[in-house]
């Protein structure tokens, strides 16, 4: 056994350790994952002004903040009795400014955090050996996605064009975000009851004007059908199926049009998902498409033992049909659906009481069983002897808790979203998979889902500026601050990563007495929980092999592709994931008047 | 450029920008655009179109990567224009960049082209370079510093390597300069007892660099992110050699470490508020989203020293009180604890609860 450590896998948010045991083959037999940082975020809560989450919350992170003042904002609106009552253009404008940051995050994390590990010496290798289509593909996978200061054997590459041509839609995205959201990051306008600002006639023009930006760029670089075209035959196909096959009947006519002349350029119609649908995975590429070559992404991150793991996703964005929603998130009651998903695909309604998280395998003393957040205690190591990674061996290796749902190990993401909300081209792809003798759940399935999200919530977003948004509307109810006495409230939504929730309980002063914030990264990158089950990326890891194209050139323990490719496919956010509740265990829950 | 632009580049042209009275920076901004501004200050180094190359050595400690995201935004030029221009090589970055840590049985493994731990001995060892810091730095607990590790180092240690060799230190973001929301007031904030750079909150003697006995230059960039025009102007200003590592320090930066070009010390949000005539005419709204003053939701801009309400964010387009939200001061070395209750104007429980009170 070879022991391959990846400290820090950087693109990602925070310090993430990643560590296995490898065989002489090169597969993956275990694997540790490790959040290396200890914040103590919610400790600066207690005793002070509930509404401070709203903006504070967003310190977390910079990649999603708005999602975390989504959280903070929907636990204070029911804190404060006003969730039913959220104007509707409130909850339009809530729902822009949480799309905005989603599609920046979305083409951030596939084009700087993710794409560069696309560009890795190790493809150029394999694709050597692939005459002349071999050095058409690994020509475009540099020249697209290569990072800046990016070196191979010494010579510097130029930054790829996808790289470079992101940066600035992102800075866009960021501009819309202030037109909406007072600046970014860290927005400003997410209030109990509303949101402090009422959006203009102009506003309106100037987001509509930066989504035909998001549009162009999106025709221009990710996809050659037409934007509208693609989200009308597949987002909008009649069945899973009808969406597949028009997938899969595109790339075939690109396939045939561009392999006499090797010629895989974007002017040819290869924008990058096609590009990266054809390439990137075995069943599509080589299986439908008779490629002779690709990436073998599908044959990642696939999870062994399908009664050991579950999606969830508490629902994202509110439904603009009607007045206020509902804190529990019933299923109709967001754009996209909630619930809990079996790794069978059998769909089941959520329910916010079966979440609960232990501290087994975490840096933190030991309680009895799961604790629902409500309920959360924490006591953090202070003995620095007591925190070390470097022994596989020992019990306790990270900051993280272990979130379950019903006791079940949770992914949570684009993936989870879009098979929850029964997403055509997702659904599609995820059962071709599985017929095909495939884990339906891998590293290839789970970047497509996120961006087709990307595609899905542009369309979306164009709808909520041009139709629902009425510069006239009503944007807050006022809150009655009395009613945050002794109190409670629940924040579900859904971050860009996955499920987010904060929970919040004040005290007879109206001041926070506990508040618990479990985040996406904290459920994809769990530890094991109290009977020793893996968390979701723990899972995925075991029986990947670590070398690029299934070790396709033998095994190189000292460039893990696939330890890359399957932990940046969960877009981490460790800072997300690390919290604590109650250093010293004296105040017990009972202690708090839960309502 | 244009015939219009004649005075305002004239005076751009012999301007050292963070030496500049704040007012004529923006003022000059403004008419001929950062972009120009740039291109005048490569023009303008005796004839010659390049300057040397400036090596920059990017560490994250604990944070958000905001300060990354809004570096991002910068415009005219964008981020990637404004490094070509100044020449600036970002050799190692945790989020932008190829490189991660990579161990076999415990040893770093591969070269400096795919290894970030090996990239940053190498680079620290080598010297002549910037280093740029996002983040506050863990001493805890008990002073070793492994509430944060990375590559097999608590970040303490990782600051040390990299702040040894440096020319320069920036510290970009509250939390990097003052130790920012990790810093914030809480019942274990000692136990976790994150550090600032060379400041802990306005504490100088509190500073990463205090308890390393490390002795650097350093400049303090916050805002909670910073703003980009703040960072690369801050950079402009240092490779156009306009401004002199670290003789002339002491003159265009505030006591906190700040250019005082974009925190100036005799001014702060307030005075240019948009709201201003109902501040004077005591109107204040009490409730969200009204458009009179904004003191008694909590604002505390008359205690922020930036330029926030003139340059404004995101290219321009708003800012936290053109949106209806309190300015909460976080350019200021103690935020958030100065700025809390952030929604009310009762600012003076600045203690917490303890347990068991």
């Amino acid at each position: 056994m070879v022991r391959v450590t990846v400290d820090p896998l950087t693109r990602v948010v925070g310090p993430l350790r990643l560590d296995t045991e490898v065989d002489e083959n090169g597969i993956i037999k275990e694997a540790r994952s490790s959040n290396m940082i200890f914040r103590g975020f919610e400790r600066i809560y207690r005793g002070q002004d509930p509404r401070d989450s709203i903006l504070l919350s967003q310190r977390i992170c910079g990649v999603c903040p708005v999602a975390h003042s989504i959280a903070a904002v929907n636990a204070l609106d029911e804190l404060y009795g006003v969730a039913g009552s959220v104007p509707k253009d409130a909850l339009v404008a809530r729902n822009i400014n949480q799309g905005l940051n989603t599609v920046s995050n979305h083409l951030l994390h596939f084009y700087i955090l993710w794409a560069p590990d696309l560009a890795n010496p190790a493809y150029g290798n394999v694709m050597s050996t692939f005459g002349d289509l071999g050095a058409s593909v690994w020509k475009e996978l540099l020249g697209r996605f290569a990072p800046i200061s990016y070196k191979i054997g010494g010579e510097l590459i130029p930054p790829g064009s996808s790289y470079v041509g992101v940066i600035p839609m992102k800075k866009r995205l960021h501009d819309a975000g202030a037109v909406i959201g007072g600046k970014m990051p860290h927005q400003t306008v997410t209030y109990p009851g509303g949101v402090t600002n009422n959006p203009t006639t102009s506003d309106i023009q100037t987001l509509s004007s930066i989504m035909s930006e998001v549009v162009d760029f999106l025709n221009k670089n990710v996809i050659s059908i037409p934007f509208e075209d693609w989200i009308e035959n597949t987002y909008k196909a009649s069945s899973p199926k009808k969406a597949v096959d028009f997938f899969i009947e595109h790339l075939n006519e690109l396939t045939e049009m561009s392999l006499q002349k090797n010629d895989l350029s974007r002017p040819n119609g290869w924008g990058d998902v096609e590009l990266y649908s054809a390439f990137g995975s075995e069943l599509i590429g080589e299986e439908l498409l008779g490629l002779p070559i690709s990436l073998k992404h599908d044959k990642m991150s696939g999870y062994n033992d399908l009664s050991k793991i579950g999606l969830l996703s508490y629902g994202g964005f509110y439904n603009v049909g009607h007045e206020g929603y509902d804190p529990t998130s019933p299923s109709g009651d967001r754009f996209q659906t909630s619930g809990f998903m079996t790794s069978s695909l059998e769909y089941h309604d959520f329910d916010s009481n079966k979440v609960t998280e232990n501290v087994k395998h975490a840096f933190y003393d030991d309680y009895e069983g799961d604790r629902h957040p409500y309920e959360g205690v924490t006591e953090p190591f202070t003995d620095p002897d007591r925190i070390n990674y470097d022994n596989f061996s020992e019990e306790k290796y990270t900051w993280s808790k272990a979130p379950r749902y019903d006791g079940i190990p949770c992914e949570v993401g684009p993936l989870s979203r879009l098979l929850i909300m029964k997403e055509p081209l997702v659904t599609g792809l995820v059962q071709l998979f599985r017929d095909n003798n495939y884990s339906p759940f891998n590293s290839f399935t789970r970047m497509m889902a996120r961006m087709q999200e990307l595609f899905i919530i542009t369309n979306e977003m164009i709808k909520w500026i041009t139709t629902d948004l009425d510069p006239n509307g009503r944007f807050r109810v006022d809150i009655d601050m009395s009613m945050g006495r002794d109190s409670r409230g629940m924040g579900l939504c859904e971050a860009p990563r996955g499920a987010l929730g904060h929970w919040l309980i004040t005290d007879d002063e109206s001041k926070v007495a506990n508040y618990q914030i479990v985040t996406p990264s904290a459920w994809n990158l769990s530890p094991r929980d109290s009977e020793g089950v893996p968390g979701p990326l723990e899972q995925a890891l075991v029986g990947c092999r670590i070398s690029a194209v299934d070790n396709w050139l033998g095994v190189d323990f000292s460039n893990p592709t696939g330890i890359l490719h399957v932990g940046r496919s969960y877009d981490p956010c460790i800072t997300c994931a690390v919290h604590t509740i109650d250093l010293t265990g004296k105040n017990p829950p009972g202690i708090f008047r839960l309502l | 450029m244009s015939e219009g632009n004649t005075n305002s580049d004239s005076s751009v042209n012999d301007l050292d920008f963070l030496r500049m009275d704040w007012h004529k920076f923006l003022k000059a901004r403004g008419s001929g655009g950062s972009f120009k501004l740039l291109e005048n200050y490569k023009n303008d180094t005796q004839g010659d179109p390049d300057f040397p190359v400036t090596h920059v050595l990017w560490i994250q400690g604990a944070q958000c990567t905001g300060c990354s995201e809004s570096l991002l935004d910068a415009s005219n030029p964008g981020l990637l224009k404004a490094f070509e221009i100044l020449n600036i090589d970002l050799e190692r970055h945790e989020a932008f960049l190829a490189h991660q840590g990579l161990f076999v049985d415990g040893e770093p493994a591969n070269t400096s082209e795919l290894n970030s731990e090996i990239l940053l001995d190498e680079i620290s060892e080598r010297g002549n370079y910037i280093l740029m810091v996002e983040g506050a730095i863990a001493n805890g607990p008990e002073g070793s510093g492994k509430y944060f590790m990375s590559g097999n180092r608590s970040s303490k240690d990782m600051f040390k390597k990299a702040a040894q060799n440096a020319d320069l230190i920036i510290a970009v973001g509250t939390c990097a300069a003052y130790g920012g929301i990790n810093t914030a007031n809480s019942d274990i904030v000692d136990i976790l007892d994150y550090r600032g750079v060379a400041f802990t909150k306005k504490d100088p003697s509190k500073g990463m660099l205090k308890v390393l006995g490390i002795d650097k230059p350093v400049i303090n960039i916050p805002g909670c992110p910073p703003h980009p025009d703040w960072i690369i102007f801050t950079l402009s200003a240092i490779i156009s050699g306009n401004v002199k590592i670290p003789d002339d320090l002491p003159e265009v930066l505030d006591e906190f470490g700040r250019p005082k070009v974009f925190f100036p010390p005799d001014h702060n949000v307030h005075k240019d508020c948009p709201r201003k005539e109902f501040f004077k005419n005591k109107e204040f709204d009490s409730c969200a989203g009204g458009e009179k003053c904004l003191l008694r939701m909590g604002c505390q801009a008359f205690l922020a020293h930036a330029d926030c309400a003139l340059r404004k964010w995101n290219d321009g387009h708003s800012y936290c009180v053109q949106s209806g939200s309190p300015c909460i001061a976080c350019v200021e070395p103690d935020f958030p604890d100065n700025a809390r209750p952030l929604y009310s104007s009762k600012k003076n429980k600045k203690s917490i609860k303890k347990e068991g009170d």
